[in-house]
């Protein structure tokens, strides 16, 4: 069975950040399957940056995993084509339209995200995604954690249109940590160093990964 | 807009803390805003809130006053501000957003350090609003959309912004989420 591993924009912006793109290379070339974004992630993570001179450096590394297919643009028909936009506009629809404050709608979800989330429900296969930011991932694994955060951020009651947690509750999702914690283990981190596994996910912590100290302190015992 | 009279209300502390120079209470009022603007996302009072912090920041380091456009282009932001309420309260909502775009234009119409300081200013304006929104439970890309940023700028300060509710952000214990990513990699 074909296997995608599927990025958001954030962890691939973490590993260029953080300059472990030699980390991810590595992996992929361990891995039987593809490494796939979307046209909105390419858009986030190689055009837009390639604009801004402060990123511009990491973009062009980012364009050149692209180019040698380390990552990959997905491979789709035009019916998927279609199909994914469909479903990218319904998943940002329902995403946008779960919570309510004085029964007005919270978006909570843009194109980008919802795009990797489409893509992942179109691919036949085994499949996972990665992402880094908080809030997708909660309406995913646990929306009512979401909910208690959106109550205790703007102070104000929230309520929720539950049914709509069914369309999220299928998908599968790591961060740029645990790919951090399998290339440690796979011995493609080339510092011989006990301090490696920490300093690896706090350098991705601080970058965006949405992670906590005790989660990592529990990753560090896992090694 | 719906709290047009608490904005009405919050834009007349600004001009008085402006008068005062107390940037102090200026960044409370651009964080009340953002707050406040987390679920109606309006791009305006959100530029609103980045003008406000932006002014903060200005007052705080004072060496802007050394610059010889800096008095005529600080007396145009408190006109237009004024300017601003008064369409708010003649319930001119349009002509406001035209306002709060002038604002926003009138780097344009500044030379040398001083443009390139005030673009900077804003930028990281920009960005520190954004954090917030963020913080709020908006994600990433919505967030950076909404202000105009990159998910680059935001994913540098959101990893450094200490969060109090990271227990409701743990969605799955860790050895499951890792025990996921070694069955894949297997």
């Amino acid at each position: 069975m074909k296997k995608y591993l599927i990025f958001d924009s954030g962890p691939l912006i973490n590993f260029a950040m953080n300059g472990l793109l030699p980390v991810l290379e590595k992996l992929k070339k361990d891995f039987d399957g593809d490494f796939l974004i979307t046209k909105e992630v390419k858009s986030e993570i190689i055009d837009y940056p390639s604009t801004i001179k402060k990123y511009e450096l990491e973009s062009l590394q980012l364009e050149n995993l692209l180019k040698k297919e380390i990552i990959k643009l997905g491979d789709l028909t035009e019916k998927q084509i279609n199909e994914l936009r469909i479903k990218r506009e319904n998943l940002m629809n329902i995403a946008n339209n779960t919570f309510f404050s004085n029964n007005k709608s919270i978006h909570l979800l843009d194109k980008g995200e919802c795009a990797a989330l489409a893509l992942y429900q179109i691919l036949e296969g085994e499949k996972l995604l990665v992402i880094d930011e908080r809030t997708t991932r909660m309406l995913c694994e646990n929306p009512e954690n979401l909910k208690k955060l959106l109550e205790k951020k703007l102070h104000s009651k929230i309520s929720a249109n539950k049914k709509n947690y069914n369309f999220f509750k299928d998908f599968k999702i790591i961060r740029s940590t645990e790919l951090a914690f399998i290339a440690n283990k796979k011995g493609f981190i080339e510092i011989e160093d006990s301090r490696i596994l920490d300093a690896l996910l706090y350098a991705l912590k601080i970058r965006g990964c949405s992670i906590s100290e005790e989660e990592i302190e529990e990753i560090k015992k896992l090694n | 807009m719906e709290n047009k009279f608490h904005l009405i209300k919050l834009l007349k502390e600004v001009l008085k803390s402006l008068k005062k120079e107390d940037y102090s209470k200026l960044k409370n009022l651009s964080n009340e805003l953002v707050h406040e603007s987390s679920i109606d996302q309006d791009p305006d009072i959100i530029s609103v809130a980045v003008i406000i912090y932006s002014l903060s920041k200005i007052i705080e380091r004072q060496f802007y006053k050394n610059y010889k456009e800096w008095y005529k282009f600080y007396k145009n932001y408190l006109e237009s501000i004024s300017r601003a309420i008064k369409n708010l309260e003649k319930n001119e909502i349009e002509e406001f957003r035209t306002e709060i775009a002038l604002i926003r234009g009138s780097l344009k119409s500044l030379n040398g350090d001083l443009k390139e300081y005030m673009q900077d200013i804003f930028r990281k304006a920009s960005i520190n609003k954004a954090s917030k929104i963020y913080e709020h439970g908006i994600s990433m890309g919505k967030t950076a959309k909404i202000l105009g940023i990159s998910i680059w700028e935001l994913a540098e300060f959101a990893g450094q912004s200490p969060s109090g509710e990271i227990n409701l952000a743990v969605t799955l214990p860790i050895n499951k989420r890792i025990k996921i990513a070694e069955d894949f990699f297997k």
